[in-house]
Order: structure tokens, then C-alpha cells, then sequence
């Protein structure tokens, strides 16, 4: 259905990478106990660029992308995000994730607080923003994802396509530079799917560099720079959406690609 | 189907037909009624028989309680003498002092009333639906009124430190109150209004606390004018009884519960080893042995743990026993909620860059204290009613106060009436409670 959605408009966007190196991932190796679920990750992100994970479940892509917040330690190998190095210190793990936004599948709005409450806590109690310039921001940031309206509203009293428009403001009013999507839309309604990849080809349009986990391949088409395709914890292929999608180079991503495409 | 085409073209039209009232015998009272008291023959005659049950106790209970009781007599013999089958009250009576506030001397019981005013005044503002800073006045609560009421009740000499804790619980108080006074018909908070007497209002909010220490000293100085020479007899603790002394200990085990089970639960489920094992280590001593014997140990065992010169009066003991049990309880409370917290939660919070104390002050703790507050309420009602055990170690609480009523040569005899009284004045507390803590989880539903 979404394919349908963004049917009308099938152009890439335009691209706005730069040379500088946000992300690298130097052999990395995670295990959960006796578990191998990330084998050898190599893996280098330039500013601007937009990343599309894609993969059979348990693949690992989840888990390759909490490792760069540090949402998941790693037991080997090297991560820097920004030029920090990721390891145990916490003061760089903070700094890094006030600078790199996340949103999640279940969107993990925090009930208790009202929607523009919820988007001002982190700059307020993060970079210690006086609450006027906070709100400011946050109004800035619902109106972009276009539900300002919905401010004073308790998170428990949108629709699901809302409350994951809500965490993607949630997440830009810190200001990253840049953005992990976890599988944003697949705890949606289809109708709801569409209004979501609207906000996330918009932000992808202003240059953030994104990392994105989904099974929306119309929007991976669309919007990605680099596709890259995991199975069994390693990166089996990686290539430009036209490369990918037209010519996948490896059985496996053949295998995958024929299944997801079929309907 | 709301229209359908004919096979001629002719669309058939719709209408709805007309709402009609249900059978007057299914809804209302009636109905209510028909439904749940009477719905078969069974069940009417189990009605019939609880209601005659009810009427025949309340009936009996109104009998010996009101209509045949004696509300004056000077002993219990004239009691009997006077109405052989009634409630003899007239002792509650004579003995209510002493059941309130134990051997406390008479003429100094004012210092008891003032102090549970001051608390009732002081707290009140927190109640008022539109009123800012009441965290800040809570907080001033918790720090200050325990040194105010602490001299009012124990009295006697007090030391330099003591004497400014008091001025300064005082000052805190004026200030709250000049601050809701204010806020309430201004609208504008104390610190506001001191900030633009002053002019300041310009400058940066960082300048803005001077203004407001300047304000609270002066208040300071006022007050230590009035009462700089003010003090009150030593009323010592072993006098302390009675309600008052059933309500001081719960008062603090319960202030003191909350924070200290919130502490251990959050040890008991941090990554480093030493302080989750000693809070596993503490949560599971205090859970594995009977109130009773944790308030042997403390008043018999922590002689022995101290200093030799350092001398705790038994009360204190006692209190810092029960205190650290309650909290042992309260951990496991806290930790359920904890668990409960979907793990999401904590994932936003860290992905967002916030810090472990600033996830769970404003993310999780918010969220799991809401969900047990039917168990935390609970544990507190417990605890009220545990403080009943300090009669075993002859603390004179207000249920031993009660028993005492009746060994009393000119009393003897006198059980029914101070236990029945004594379970009234425990309903109240504990019913009052339950409902307060169903009116806060009704306030705090938020989330569908």
C-alpha cells in the first residue's frame, strides 16, 4: 500500500553526502552470551548520507544499529560516531546520544507527560534550555511533522501514526546530526504508514543523515543512498537502491528481495 | 441494508423507527433491585435473611451503644449500677486525654495540638488545584517540620543548631503561606513578587536567588525577634503516648518508607555488584524476621552498635527499627513498579541522552510509583496499624493506652468500650487513607 503512496513521485532524491565520516564500524563482533549476532561489521557513514538496513528477521539489523548508541555494548571490535570512540565511558555515551537521535517501533512516547512535554524534557534537561526557547523549539518541530494541534494531548489520545510523528519531533528537538530509525512504521495501520514516510522523506530532503531499518522498499527506492542487506549477523550485500534493486549481486539477496517484492 | 434497488429502479427509503424507554421494571432502582437482590426465589429469601441480620445487629448495637450507654459516671461500678447492658463511654471519657496523648503532662498538650496544626496548615496548600511550587513547599515539609515539631514536642534545652533549624522551619513556613496568599490573588509566586520589589526582574536568572535569600533572612531575623527567647519545658519521651505517639511513629516510619524503599530497590537492581548485593542482603534480613523481633533487636542490640558515649533514647530506637523495615517492604513494592515500566521506557530515556538519576526522577519513577500506589498506600495503612507492637517493648502507644484504661482499679472491667473505640479511631485513619489514595490514582489517570 505504501508503494502506492509514494507511487507518485518515484525520483530518487537529490543527494547531499559530504566527505566528512560520521560513523565507522571497524570489525565489529557483538555476542548476547554464547549467541554470535553481529560477525565482522565494517561498516563507514559520511555526513548527509541516508543508510536503508534491510534483512530476514534476526538478522541483526536492530542490534547493529543500537550498537552506535550504545543501546547495546559490543564486545569487539571498534564503533566512533562523530569521531567519539565508543567504548565503556559514559560521558562520550551521553554526548554521543544527545547527538544522535533515535526512534523506535514502538514509538515509546512517555505516557505520563503531555506531547510538547515530552519533546521539551531532553533539551531542557539534557542542554539545560530555559523552558520558553524549549517550547519554542518543540512547537517548531510538531508543526513540521504537521500535527502542532496535538500539543497539550496526552500521548494515550493519538492514533499510532501520530504518536510516531510525535517521537520523530521528540527526537529533532536535540538537534542530532543523526537519525536511527528501528523499523518506525511496522507497528502501524497501512493508512498510518503513509503519513509517516511522508515526514521521513521530508527530513531525508533537508540533508540529515539517517539510518534507517524497514521493509518499506518504495521508500528505500526513493530516499536511500546505500541499501544494505544482513542476514546471520553479517553484511551480506551493500550497494545504490538502482544496483540493489536491479542487479542484487548475491544468491541470498536475490532469495530475500523475490519475497519481499512479491506482493 | 439501507436501501435496496428493486428490480424496477425504485429505491426503497429508510427510516428509522423511534426509540423507546425500556420496561420501568429493568433499569433504575427497581431494576437494580430485581436484578441483583431478587432474581429468584433463592435470592429473596437470602435478602430477607441479611437484611434481618443487618437490622437485628445494628439494632442490637444502637441498643448497647447509644440508647442504654452512659456517658457520665465517675467509676465503672456506677456504670454497671446506672445501665447494666449499655456501653460505659464515660470512661473513654475521663481517660480521653490520656488516650490521645498519653502521660503527657496536661498543661503542656497545647505544644501537641500547635505542632499537628502547623503540619495541617502547612500541607494544606498542596491540596489547592492551581497553586505553583508545591514541590518546593513539600520538600520544605519534609527538611523542616520534623525540627519544629520535634522541639514542640520534646521541649527542654536546644542547642545552637537546633534553636536555627526551628527559626528556620518558622520562616519556611511564613513563607509558604505568604507565597500561596500571594499566588492566590496576585498570581504571581513569592519569588516573582520579591524579585520585582526589588527591580531585578531584569537581570539574569541566575542573579535572581540574592533577592530571595536577602527576603528569607530577613524573615529569619523577624522571627528570631519574636521567639529568639521562646522555649518549652522537656517533656520527656517516655511520657509521649496515646494516639499522639501512634501518629508520630507512623508519621516518620512513612516519610522515611518512601525514599529509603525507593534507594534499596533501585540498588537491588543496579549493575554494580557490591551495593546490589548488600541491598539484596538488607531487603532479605528485614523481610525474613517479625516486626516484634526487629524492635527487640533494636532497642536491646543497638546499645552495642554505637559508640559508648552516644545514648539513644528507647523511642528513637525503636523508630529507626521500624523505619528500616518499612523500607525493606517498600523496596519490593518499588521494584515491582520498576518492572512494570515497559523496557522502552528506559530505552527512550537513554537514547535521548539523559543520565541514569535523570531517566528515573522524570521518566521511571513517575510511571512505577504511579502504578503500585495501590500497594504503597497499603503498605502505609500496614504500618500505621504495625506501630501497635512498640506496647510489647512498653512504648505506651494508643492501643496499650486503651488496654490500661481497663486495669485501672477504678476502671477495672472496661475492655469492650476502649477496644471498640480504638478500632473507630483506626478505621477512620486507615479508611481515610484508602480513600485518599483512590482520589490520587483517579487525579493521576492520565494514560487510556
Amino acid at each position: 500500500m505504501s508503494d502506492e503512496a509514494l507511487a507518485g513521485s518515484e525520483e530518487h532524491i537529490a543527494s547531499a553526502i559530504s566527505d566528512e565520516i560520521v560513523i565507522t564500524f571497524d570489525d565489529v563482533n557483538k555476542w548476547y552470551g554464547e549467541f554470535h549476532v553481529l560477525k565482522d561489521i565494517n561498516l563507514a557513514v559520511r555526513k548527509g548520507e541516508r543508510i536503508v538496513i534491510c534483512g530476514p528477521s534476526g538478522s541483526g539489523k536492530s542490534t547493529l544499529i543500537r550498537c552506535i548508541n550504545r543501546l547495546e555494548p559490543h564486545q569487539d571490535g571498534h564503533i566512533a560516531v562523530n569521531g567519539v570512540s565508543l567504548d565503556g565511558n559514559v560521558k562520550n555515551i551521553d554526548a554521543i546520544r544527545s547527538d544522535v537521535g533515535m526512534v523506535f517501533q514502538s514509538f515509546n512516547l512517555f505516557p505520563h507527560l503531555t506531547v510538547i512535554e515530552n519533546c521539551t524534557l531532553a533539551p531542557m534537561w539534557v542542554k539545560k534550555m530555559p523552558k520558553a526557547e524549549a517550547d519554542e523549539i518543540a512547537e517548531k518541530y510538531l508543526a513540521r511533522v504537521k500535527i502542532p494541534e496535538q500539543a497539550r494531548k496526552y500521548p494515550g489520545q493519538l492514533s499510532g501514526g501520530q504518536q510516531q510523528r510525535v517521537a520523530i519531533a521528540r527526537s529533532l528537538c536535540m538537534n542530532p546530526s543523526i537519525m536511527l530509525f528501528d523499523e518506525p512504521t511496522s507497528a502501524l495501520d497501512p493508512e498510518m504508514i503513509a503519513e509517516v514516510l511522508e515526514v521521513m522523506v521530508e527530513l531525508a530532503e533537508s540533508g540529515m543523515t539517517m539510518l534507517c531499518v524497514t521493509h518499506e522498499m518504495a521508500f528505500a527506492k526513493r530516499v536511500a543512498d546505500r541499501v544494505i542487506f544482513m542476514d546471520f549477523g553479517e553484511i551480506v550485500e551493500e550497494n545504490a537502491p538502482e544496483e540493489f534493486f536491479g542487479n542484487a549481486k548475491v544468491d541470498r539477496t536475490q532469495l530475500f528481495l523475490s519475497q519481499i517484492l512479491a506482493h | 441494508m439501507a436501501s435496496v434497488e428493486s428490480s424496477s429502479g425504485d429505491v426503497i427509503v429508510f427510516t428509522p423507527k423511534a426509540s423507546k424507554p425500556p420496561p420501568a421494571t429493568t433499569v433504575g432502582v427497581l431494576g437494580w433491585l430485581r436484578e441483583n437482590l431478587f432474581y429468584s426465589w433463592f435470592s429473596a429469601v437470602l435478602t430477607f435473611a441479611t437484611l434481618y441480620l443487618i437490622f437485628i445487629t445494628v439494632v442490637a448495637l444502637y441498643q448497647w451503644g447509644i440508647a442504654d450507654a452512659v456517658w457520665e459516671a465517675e467509676s465503672r461500678r456506677q456504670c454497671l449500677d446506672t445501665s447494666p447492658h449499655g456501653a460505659c463511654w464515660a470512661g473513654i471519657i475521663t481517660w480521653f486525654n490520656a488516650i490521645m496523648y498519653g502521660r503527657f503532662p496536661d498543661v503542656e498538650q497545647w505544644r501537641v495540638n500547635l505542632g499537628f496544626i502547623l503540619l495541617f496548615l502547612w500541607m494544606a496548600p498542596m491540596w489547592f488545584p492551581r497553586l505553583k511550587g508545591k514541590i518546593g513547599i513539600g520538600i520544605m515539609v519534609v527538611a523542616l517540620y520534623p525540627f519544629l515539631a520535634g522541639y514542640l514536642f520534646a521541649g527542654g534545652e536546644r542547642g545552637w543548631f537546633m534553636q536555627f533549624m526551628v527559626f528556620l522551619a518558622v520562616t519556611a513556613f511564613i513563607n509558604s503561606w505568604l507565597h500561596v496568599i500571594l499566588s492566590l490573588t496576585t498570581g504571581r509566586t513569592l519569588g516573582e513578587w520579591i524579585v520585582g520589589l526589588t527591580g531585578f526582574t531584569d537581570k539574569h536568572e541566575r542573579l535572581h536567588k540574592y533577592p530571595h535569600l536577602g527576603f528569607t533572612a530577613i524573615v529569619f531575623a523577624i522571627v528570631y525577634f519574636f521567639l529568639g527567647d521562646w522555649s518549652v519545658v522537656a517533656v520527656n519521651t517516655n511520657l509521649w503516648g496515646g494516639l499522639f505517639l501512634t501518629l508520630v511513629i507512623a508519621g516518620v516510619a512513612i516519610v522515611a518508607a518512601l525514599p529509603g524503599g525507593v534507594t534499596l530497590a533501585l540498588a537491588r537492581r543496579s549493575n554494580m555488584p557490591v551495593i546490589r548485593v548488600s541491598a539484596i542482603a538488607f531487603i532479605e534480613l528485614f523481610r525474613s524476621v517479625p516486626l516484634i523481633t526487629v524492635l527487640f533487636m533494636a532497642v536491646t542490640m543497638m546499645p552495642l552498635f554505637l559508640p559508648a558515649d552516644v545514648q539513644l533514647n528507647k523511642l528513637v530506637q525503636v523508630i529507626i527499627g521500624i523505619c528500616l523495615f518499612a523500607a525493606a517492604y517498600m523496596a519490593e513494592v518499588v521494584r515491582g513498579g520498576l518492572q512494570a515500566v515497559p523496557n522502552g521506557q528506559y530505552e527512550a530515556a537513554k537514547a535521548m541522552g539523559l543520565t541514569y538519576w535523570k531517566s528515573m526522577n522524570l521518566i521511571i519513577l513517575p510511571q512505577a510509583l504511579k502504578l503500585m500506589i495501590p500497594n504503597i498506600v497499603g503498605n502505609f495503612i500496614g504500618l500505621l496499624k504495625d506501630t501497635t507492637l512498640v506496647s510489647i517493648i512498653g512504648l505506651y502507644d494508643m492501643l496499650l493506652m486503651l488496654k490500661a484504661t481497663g486495669q485501672n482499679p477504678i476502671w477495672i472491667g472496661l475492655h469492650t468500650e476502649p477496644l471498640m473505640f480504638g478500632a473507630l479511631i483506626y478505621f477512620i485513619l486507615c479508611f481515610a487513607m484508602s480513600q485518599y489514595s483512590q482520589s490520587l490514582e483517579r487525579k493521576l489517570k492520565t494514560t487510556l
